[in-house]
C-alpha cells in the first residue's frame, strides 16, 4: 500500500502542470468570450473549466500522496496544501456556474482562481526548490554570503567553523528546515545525531562505518551517491576534513588543538587560513579599484608596436609589453604617462632604455612586475625608480647594473623577487642585497646542469645492476 | 494560344508582379523583420545560459592579444608530450611491492574483465626495471633514468594518479588535447590562442615542435583548430635545419613590394570576406600578414645558434640536429618573446618491449637521456631568467604501462616492455603558479589502479586554463548550435596542486 501511495505522489510534480494551464486558459477563454469578437468561446467554458476541476483534483489527490513522505518543510507544506483543495473547490465552483449561467458569482470565481493558482503555484515551487529560489541568479544571488575567515585554524572549533560551513553548503539544500528528504536533516547538532530514515548517520570514531561518509565516497554514479549527481561535490579537502571529524570523534565543540592531527591534515588547515591559497595573486596586482585607462592613449601605444592590454576582463590594471620596440621615442614615453597609473606590469626585454623612458616609468605608481633584462639600462636611469613602492617583481638579468646602482632602490621594500643573474653583481654580495630587500629571494642565476658520463652514451643492452 | 500556355503565362505575369508589387514587399519586409525581431529577442533570453560565453573571434584581428577572465599567474605554457606514453612504474612511480612479485603470474582478479591493448592470457607481473631514490626536500620519488631531473624535484608537483578510458595512441592523444577522443574538436593550443590571441603580433600564438622522428600517432589533429577558426591552428616548426622555410624574399623583390602584393591580396580577400563573411577568409589574411612579419622576427627567435656556449652546454644541444633538447631551447626563445603556447611532441616512448629500443631497461633509458637534461635545464633556465612563475610548464603521456609485463598475443617478448594502461599514470607541471615540491594523489601497492587524488584529462585542461586566467566552464565557442568548451561537461581545477 505504502508503495502504492509512493508511486502516486511521484505523479503530482507531472500533474500539477495540468490545473494550471488549463484553467489558466478556462479563465482567458471566459473573459474573452464577453468581447463580441470572441462570443463564440463561450460554448466551450464549462467544458475547459470541467476539464480543469478533473484534474484539479487529481492533482490534489497525487498531492497528498506526496505529503506522506515526510520530506518537507511543514509550514508551507500546509499553505500549498489547503490552496491547492481550494483551487480544486473554486473550479468545480466555475463549473456549477457556468452552467447555471451565473455571470456575476463566475467572475469574482475566476479572479480569486486566478489568484490562489498562483499562490499555490508558488509555495510549490518553494517546497521542491527551495526559498527564495525565484530570485536566484538574480538579485540574491549578488548578496554574497562572507564565509567566516579563520585566522588561526588551530583555535577554530572544529564543527562550527570548518565542518559545519561544508554541510550547509553541500548539504543543507535537500537536508534542512526547508527539505528532509530521506527524513535526515543535518542543519543542527540534534538531527544530526539522530539521523534519517534508515538509522544513525555518524559512527564516532570511524568514518567508514558513518553512512555520512560512506555516502560521500561511494563511486559518483551511484544512486546512493551523495551529494546527488549535477549538485556541487564535496572535495578532495572536504572529504578529508570530514573523515577526520568522524575518526576523531564527531566533536561538536571541540578545538581543532585539541585532537590529534595526522601529518596529511597540516597543509589542509593551513590552507583553511584567511585565504592563504592565493597571496601570491593578489599581491599581483592592487585591490584597489581604478578608472579605466584613456582608450585614445592605448589605441596610440597599440598603433606604435606596443601590446597593452587589461590584466583580465574584469580589472581596468594594464599589462604592458614591448616586445617589438626595441626603442621608445617620445610619442611613446608621453603616451606612456598618461596612462601611468593603470600599468602593473611592464615588459621591455631588450630595450634601449633613454632617460626619457625610464623619467615615464618613474610614474607608474600602481607598478608591481618590471622586466627590463638585457636592456640597456644603466645605474643611473634605474634611480628613477626609487618611486616605484609597489614593485615586488624586478627582473635585471643580464644588464649592466652594478650593485652601488641596485642598492639606490633601497627603499622598494616590498620586493620579493630579484633577479639579477648575468650581471656584474655576484652572490659574494648576497648579504648586502638581503639586507637591502629584506622580502626578497634573490636570484643570481648562473645555474647549469651537470655533465654526466651517461648523457650521451645509447645503451644496447640493459644496465649492470 | 492553348489553354495550357494561356496558364503558364498566367502564373509568370503573377511570379514578376509578386516580385515588384508593394504589397509583396512589405510582406517580405514583415517576415524578415520578424525573424530578426526574434533573432535579438532570443539572444536577450539567454536561452543557451549563455551570457558569459567569451565569443573572441573578431573578423579584423583575430589574433589581437586579449585579456583573459581574471588575473592568471601563467602567461604561457610549454607542454612537453612524450608520446607513446612513458612507463611512469620506471620513472616516478616506485612500487617495491611490485619487485617482490616480478616474474609471478599476474592475479586473475587483475584481469577479469579488463581490455588490454596486447596482453592477452595471463601475463606475468614486471618489477620495477630501474633504481629509484627520494629527492630534494619534498622527499618525491625520481628513478636514476632522470638524474638531472632529480635535482630539480623541488620546482615540480606530481599527479600520480591520472585517468584516462582510451588505451589506444591516436584517441588517448586526443583525449589529452582536444578533450575528445574522436577528431574534430580544437587542441587546448587553439583554444588559448583564441581566448588570448598572441601577445607578440610578430609571431604566431600557438607553435608546435616535434623530435623523435615521428609525428605523434593522432596526427596533426592534436594541435588542429577543430571548429574554431583556422587561425588559431597551431603552427608547425620544422624539425631540422631552419624551423621556418623561404623566409628570404626572392631576388628581385624587395620588403616594399612584398607587402605591396600583399596588401593587394588581402584587399581582394576583403571584399570576398564583405560578400560571403566566411571567417576562414580571416584566418587566411591573417595568416598572410603572419608570414610577412614573421620574414622579419623568425630568424632572430628561431635561431639557437646564436645563444651562448652554456646555454648549449645546459641544455645538451647541437645545433641542426633534430633534437628534442634543441625544440626545448627554442621553446624558451618562443615564451621569452611572448608566445603563449608552445607543444613539444617526443615520439618514441612506446615500450612495448618487442625490440631494442622500446625495451623498458634498455630503449626507454635512451629515451630518457635524450629528455632528461633539456627538461631540467629548461625548468632552471626558465627559472634563472624570471620566467618560471609566469610560464606553465607540463609533462606527460597519453597513458600508462602496466605493471604487468607484455606477452604480445600470448607470447614471451625478447625484451621486457610494458602494455598500453589506462587506469594510473603519472604526469607533472612545474612553474605557472604550481605548487613547488608537491605531489597529489596515490595509486595501490603495485600500481594498478589509483587510488586517491585521482585526475583526468579534463581535470589537467581545466587547471591549465586556470592558471593562464580563464573559467575552462566559460571559455566556449558555438557550434553546430551550441556552445563547446574544451572540457566538455567535465574537468575540476585541481586546486590541490595550485600555490
Amino acid at each position: 500500500m505504502d508503495s502504492l501511495i509512493n508511486l502516486v505522489g511521484h505523479f503530482h510534480p507531472l500533474l500539477v502542470h495540468l490545473p494550471i494551464g488549463i484553467l489558466l486558459f478556462a479563465i482567458l477563454i471566459h473573459w474573452l468570450s464577453k468581447k463580441e469578437k470572441y462570443t463564440s468561446f463561450e460554448k466551450i467554458v464549462p467544458f475547459t473549466y470541467l476539464i480543469g476541476a478533473l484534474s484539479a483534483i487529481l492533482t490534489c489527490i497525487s498531492g497528498l500522496a506526496l505529503s506522506t513522505s515526510g520530506e518537507y518543510d511543514e509550514k508551507i507544506l500546509f499553505y500549498h496544501q489547503w490552496l491547492g483543495i481550494l483551487v480544486a473547490v473554486l473550479s468545480i465552483a466555475g463549473v456549477f456556474f457556468t452552467k447555471k449561467k451565473k455571470e456575476k458569482f463566475l467572475q469574482w470565481v475566476s479572479i480569486s482562481l486566478l489568484i490562489v493558482i498562483i499562490l499555490t503555484g508558488h509555495f510549490g515551487g518553494t517546497l521542491t526548490h527551495g526559498a527564495g529560489y525565484l530570485t536566484k541568479g538574480g538579485i540574491a544571488s549578488k548578496i554574497v554570503k562572507v564565509k567566516p575567515s579563520i585566522t588561526n585554524a588551530q583555535e577554530a572549533v572544529l564543527y562550527t567553523d570548518i565542518i559545519q560551513p561544508i554541510v550547509e553548503e553541500k548539504c543543507y539544500g535537500c537536508h534542512s528546515q526547508i527539505k528532509q528528504k530521506g527524513k535526515l536533516r543535518l542543519d543542527g547538532k540534534e538531527w544530526i545525531l539522530k539521523g534519517g530514515e534508515d538509522g544513525i548517520i555518524i559512527h564516532n570514531g570511524n568514518a567508514l562505518k558513518s553512512e555520512l561518509y560512506k555516502r560521500i565516497i561511494l563511486d559518483p554514479l551511484d544512486e546512493k551517491h551523495m551529494p546527488p549527481k549535477g549538485k556541487p561535490q564535496i572535495t578532495e579537502k572536504e572529504r578529508v576534513l570530514l573523515e577526520w571529524w568522524i575518526n576523531s570523534g564527531g566533536y561538536f565543540d571541540k578545538k581543532v588543538k585539541e585532537l590529534a592531527q595526522p601529518a596529511t591534515l597540516i597543509p589542509i588547515l593551513a590552507s583553511l587560513q584567511n585565504n592563504s591559497t592565493k597571496p601570491s595573486i593578489m599581491e599581483d596586482v592592487p585591490t584597489k579599484e581604478i578608472k579605466i585607462a584613456n582608450q585614445n592613449s592605448l589605441n596610440g601605444l597599440t598603433k606604435l608596436g606596443v601590446t597593452i592590454l587589461n590584466v583580465a576582463a574584469n580589472s581596468n590594471y594594464l599589462t604592458a609589453n614591448f616586445f617589438n620596440v626595441i626603442k621608445t621615442n617620445d610619442t611613446i614615453d608621453n603616451l606612456l604617462k598618461t596612462v601611468s597609473a593603470n600599468i602593473v606590469w611592464l615588459k621591455m626585454p631588450g630595450m634601449n632604455f633613454t632617460s626619457s623612458l625610464a623619467n615615464s616609468i618613474s610614474f607608474c605608481d600602481s607598478l608591481t612586475k618590471l622586466s627590463i633584462e638585457h636592456s640597456s639600462i644603466t645605474d643611473i636611469q634605474l634611480n628613477n625608480f626609487q618611486k616605484l613602492i609597489r614593485l615586488h617583481y624586478l627582473n635585471l638579468v643580464g644588464t649592466k647594473i652594478t650593485l652601488k646602482g641596485l642598492i639606490q632602490l633601497k627603499g622598494l621594500h616590498n620586493i620579493n623577487e630579484l633577479y639579477i643573474g648575468q650581471t656584474s653583481i655576484t652572490n659574494k654580495d648576497s648579504l648586502i642585497i638581503q639586507k637591502t630587500f629584506p622580502k626578497a629571494k634573490i636570484n643570481f642565476g648562473n645555474y647549469h646542469t651537470e655533465n654526466l658520463p651517461s648523457d650521451t652514451v645509447i645503451l644496447k643492452e640493459p644496465l649492470k645492476k | 494560344m492553348s489553354k495550357e500556355n494561356k496558364k503558364i503565362i498566367k502564373e509568370a505575369t503573377i511570379a514578376t508582379t509578386e516580385q515588384i508589387t508593394r504589397s509583396y514587399f512589405f510582406k517580405e519586409c514583415f517576415s524578415g523583420m520578424g525573424a530578426m525581431a526574434l533573432g535579438s529577442m532570443l539572444q536577450g533570453c539567454d536561452w543557451l545560459g549563455n551570457k558569459d560565453s567569451f565569443n573572441n573571434f573578431t573578423n579584423t584581428n583575430p589574433l589581437m592579444a586579449r585579456a583573459p577572465h581574471f588575473i592568471g599567474k601563467a602567461k604561457s605554457v610549454i607542454y612537453l608530450h612524450m608520446a607513446g606514453a612513458p612507463s611512469q612504474l620506471e620513472l616516478f612511480d616506485f612500487k617495491p611491492d611490485l619487485l617482490k612479485l616480478d616474474g609471478q603470474d599476474c592475479p586473475q582478479s587483475l584481469l577479469e574483465g579488463k581490455k588490454f591493448a596486447f596482453i592477452r592470457g595471463v601475463p606475468k607481473m614486471l618489477g620495477p626495471q630501474a633504481v629509484f631514490k627520494q629527492r630534494g626536500q619534498s622527499g618525491a620519488w625520481i628513478s636514476d633514468n632522470l638524474p638531472h631531473l632529480a635535482t630539480v624535484a623541488d620546482e615540480i608537483s606530481f599527479l600520480k594518479a591520472v585517468q584516462t578510458d582510451q588505451f589506444n595512441h591516436g584517441p588517448a592523444q586526443l583525449l589529452m588535447h582536444t578533450g575528445s577522443p574522436r577528431l574534430g574538436r580544437p587542441s587546448i593550443g587553439s583554444w588559448v590562442t583564441y581566448g588570448l590571441g598572441s601577445e607578440n603580433s610578430n609571431l604566431p600564438g600557438f607553435v608546435v615542435l616535434t623530435s623523435g622522428g615521428n609525428n605523434p600517432d593522432a596526427g596533426k589533429s592534436v594541435w588542429g583548430n577543430g571548429f574554431l577558426p583556422s587561425v588559431y591552428q597551431g603552427v608547425q616548426c620544422r624539425n631540422e635545419g631552419d624551423p621556418v622555410l623561404f623566409l628570404k624574399d626572392p631576388a628581385g623583390i624587395d620588403r616594399d613590394m612584398r607587402k605591396a602584393s600583399i596588401d593587394a591580396i588581402n584587399e581582394a580577400n576583403q571584399l570576398t570576406y564583405n560578400e560571403f563573411k566566411d571567417p576562414e577568409i580571416v584566418a587566411r589574411m591573417a595568416q598572410y600578414e603572419m608570414a610577412f612579419k614573421m620574414q622579419i622576427s623568425v630568424p632572430d627567435v628561431m635561431n639557437i645558434n646564436d645563444e651562448p656556449a652554456y646555454i648549449h652546454e645546459m641544455y645538451g644541444t647541437q645545433p641542426g640536429k633534430a633534437s628534442f633538447a634543441n625544440n626545448v631551447l627554442l621553446a624558451r626563445k618562443l615564451v621569452e618573446k611572448g608566445v603563449r603556447f608552445v607543444q613539444l611532441f617526443d615520439w618514441g616512448w612506446d615500450s612495448h618491449g618487442t625490440d631494442l629500443s622500446n625495451a623498458v631497461d634498455i630503449g626507454l633509458i635512451n629515451k630518457c637521456r635524450s629528455v632528461d637534461k633539456p627538461i631540467t635545464a629548461l625548468l632552471l633556465d626558465l627559472k634563472q631568467r624570471g620566467l618560471l612563475d609566469e610560464t606553465l610548464v607540463v609533462w606527460g603521456g597519453e597513458f600508462g604501462r602496466t605493471p604487468m609485463q607484455e606477452n604480445r598475443d600470448g607470447k614471451t617478448l625478447p625484451f621486457k616492455g610494458r602494455d598500453h594502461h589506462t587506469e594510473a599514470f603519472t604526469t607533472w607541471m612545474a612553474g605557472g603558479g604550481i605548487k613547488q615540491g608537491s605531489s597529489f594523489g596515490e595509486t595501490d601497492e603495485i600500481g594498478y589502479s589509483a587510488i586517491s587524488g585521482k585526475v583526468t584529462a579534463y581535470d589537467m585542461q581545466a587547471t591549465i586554463l586556470n592558471q593562464l586566467g580563464f573559467d575552462h566552464e566559460k571559455l566556449t565557442y558555438n557550434s553546430q548550435g551550441r556552445p563547446f568548451r574544451l572540457t566538455d561537461v567535465q574537468g575540476r581545477v585541481i586546486n590541490e596542486i595550485i600555490a
